[in-house]
């Protein structure tokens, strides 16, 4: 390594490595493209590096990523405080509110419960989800878990939990929209069927 | 169904090797590391997209090259397909059917169904029962495509509860300590939910839908199994297959078995609390052979136990071929030349020609006549197969 890159360049490569998705062809990639930019736009790129990491932290109300101590989602008036939704993660957040069809609040988890991670349901933010629910008006929480052994796990849990409180429901599994029936593999072809309703 | 022919390119030690099987039974012949088990090698890879030898595609391809392939020329009796299967050193493999890429691997499963018997089988028996699970789980895999699935959940909500027993044995030995004890109790109220229990509810949901499937197909394979056994035997013995689940219930209802699961797992709470490990469910299930009312595991015969393992793939053959419709092919990997010469002829009278077979041994001179006259004879050397039985007259 040591007479291929030299030592700045190389340890360059090595922390680009860390990131996710990005093995040792794409890191060298990456570094040899850094190298070639004018100096300011290499100090924007670290700056923003650094400032994200400073600033960003977690709504003290959903723990959704947020650089203020309340997130704009939690602050905007204009949305149904009634409603929450509970998610593993930020990711998740983005992708609902992508949809634009979401007027309610969120609640991240901060992760799924698994005890082979040593994650446990007091390492997520189920406690400050169960105050948030006892303690105001909330008409209904929504579940958007996804259905992986320990996605139910933590659906159970949560929703164990919450049911004193609220109506408590969860997000429907099965075809995806323009997907056609007869493509659809038997695992969700069953779950869909379980998850069938009376038409309208 | 029927292979009719098998392309190898850069698989294991073949550079560039088409095989034509022309008859309904095929012997391969060789010395020992010449390639023979690689070629049944692929016929499982194409049929269950596994092999039974590694896990990981690198092993699987010529040494210094990137890729290797597959491709196989399947009759059955809606049609001739071709399977394809490339398997890449630094990428993901792909899988194609008549030359198109499929999207999804799940739709390769099922369009080649083989039934394999090595000399490891033989094992099957006198084995741990983790040995008899393993058989009876690919068995429905073949049979029910969606079995596989549940296996997986199953084993994962498994592998987490053990995770979480193992931690609180671990967090229990620590608070015997006295004052962190008393810091704990008066810190922490008692949790609303005990975790434990959420993974008892995953654990018997996915353990009952298990234990029914295995059930089902025992109840269908015990009396094939039984009828060759006899006749194997010259009806001198009688077999019972028994499924013997760790939960064991009188009916087969759904509610019932996940009923009688969780109050087990309610009596053996102390247990598991000290071992921190599940000691509950279908991962401890067993598959139970007598023979004349006597356990076979302990009490019979070497030869006693070939005719039951011998009985049991036959059993399996018929039972893939009620289910699929089609008859599957049989592998046969040196196990052949273990069986003594009634059993070669019983299991010969057995497949006829309605089963194609391939068969691979070292030498042609354990066989019986009938079986070298009625095959097609490869020999396999060093990445190579040429037909006829070589250079030497083994005959």
């Amino acid at each position: 390594m040591a007479t291929v890159y030299t030592r700045p360049l190389a340890r360059l490569i090595e922390q680009l490595q860390h990131l996710p998705g990005i093995g040792p062809k794409s890191a060298q990639r990456l570094a040899l493209h850094i190298l070639k930019r004018p100096e300011d736009e290499v100090k924007a790129l670290a700056m923003a590096l650094m400032e994200a990491k400073q600033q960003v932290g977690y709504c003290s109300v959903c723990f959704h990523l947020s650089a203020e101590p309340v997130c704009e989602i939690c602050r905007d008036p204009n949305r149904n405080s009634n409603i929450i939704c509970v998610v593993a993660d930020s990711r998740d957040v983005i992708a609902l509110e992508k949809t634009r069809e979401y007027r309610g609040k969120y609640h991240v988890l901060g992760g799924l419960i698994s005890p082979m991670d040593g994650i446990g349901p007091d390492q997520l933010h189920i406690q400050p989800l169960v105050r948030r629910v006892s303690q105001q008006k909330i008409e209904e929480v929504i579940i958007a878990i996804s259905p992986s052994v320990e996605g139910e796990t933590t659906t159970l849990y949560v929703g164990h939990l919450l049911k004193p409180f609220t109506k408590v429901t969860r997000i429907a599994f099965g075809l995806p929209m323009g997907g056609d029936l007869e493509y659809a593999d038997e695992v969700t072809l069953a779950r869909a069927l379980e998850g069938r309703r009376e038409l309208d | 169904m029927y292979l009719r022919s098998l392309h190898l390119r850069q698989f294991r030690n073949y550079l560039d090797q088409r095989v034509e099987f022309n008859a309904p039974k095929t012997i391969l012949v060789g010395n020992n590391a010449q390639g023979k088990s690689n070629l049944l090698e692929a016929v499982e890879l194409l049929s269950t997209l596994r092999s039974h030898r590694t896990t990981r595609d690198r092993d699987l391809i010529l040494n210094g090259a990137a890729i290797a392939q597959i491709t196989g020329q399947v009759e059955r009796t809606i049609g001739s397909i071709e399977l394809a299967m490339t398997l890449r050193n630094s990428s993901r493999r792909t899988v194609a059917i008549n030359g198109e890429i499929l999207r999804r691997q799940l739709d390769f499963l099922g369009l080649l169904n083989v039934v394999e018997f090595s000399s490891l089988d033989l094992d099957l028996v006198r084995g741990g029962p983790e040995q008899r699970r393993t058989w009876l789980d690919s068995l429905l895999i073949q049979l029910e495509p969606v079995y596989a699935y549940i296996l997986q959940q199953y084993n994962q909500v498994l592998r987490q509860r053990n995770a979480l027993l193992k931690r609180s044995l671990a967090g229990e030995a620590r608070s015997q300590e006295p004052t962190e004890n008393s810091e704990l109790k008066t810190q922490n109220p008692a949790p609303l939910l005990p975790e434990l229990a959420l993974w008892d509810a995953q654990l018997a949901a996915a353990g009952t839908r298990l234990i029914r499937r295995r059930a089902r197909v025992v109840q269908r394979l015990v009396p094939l199994a039984a009828n060759w056994h006899r006749a194997i035997s010259g009806s001198t013995e009688e077999l019972e297959v028994r499924y013997a689940p760790n939960v064991a219930t009188q009916e087969d209802d759904p509610e019932v078995v996940r009923q009688a699961f969780l109050e087990k797992i309610q009596e053996r709470a102390i247990a598991e609390k000290y071992q921190g490990t599940t000691l509950v469910g279908p991962h401890r299930d067993e598959v139970e052979f007598t023979i004349n009312g006597a356990f076979a595991r302990q009490y019979g015969s070497q030869g006693q136990q070939r005719t039951l393992v011998l009985a049991l793939k036959l059993a399996e053959l018929k039972l893939i071929e009620d289910v699929i419709g089609d008859p599957p092919l049989l592998l046969l990997d040196d196990v052949l030349a273990e069986l003594d010469l009634n059993r070669q002829n019983q299991l010969l009278e057995a497949i006829q020609d309605r089963y194609q077979t391939l068969i691979t041994t070292t030498h042609l001179g354990a066989f019986d006549a009938q079986w070298l006259h009625s095959s097609q004879i490869l020999t396999v050397k060093a990445g190579q197969v040429f037909a006829g039985n070589g250079i030497e007259d083994r005959v």
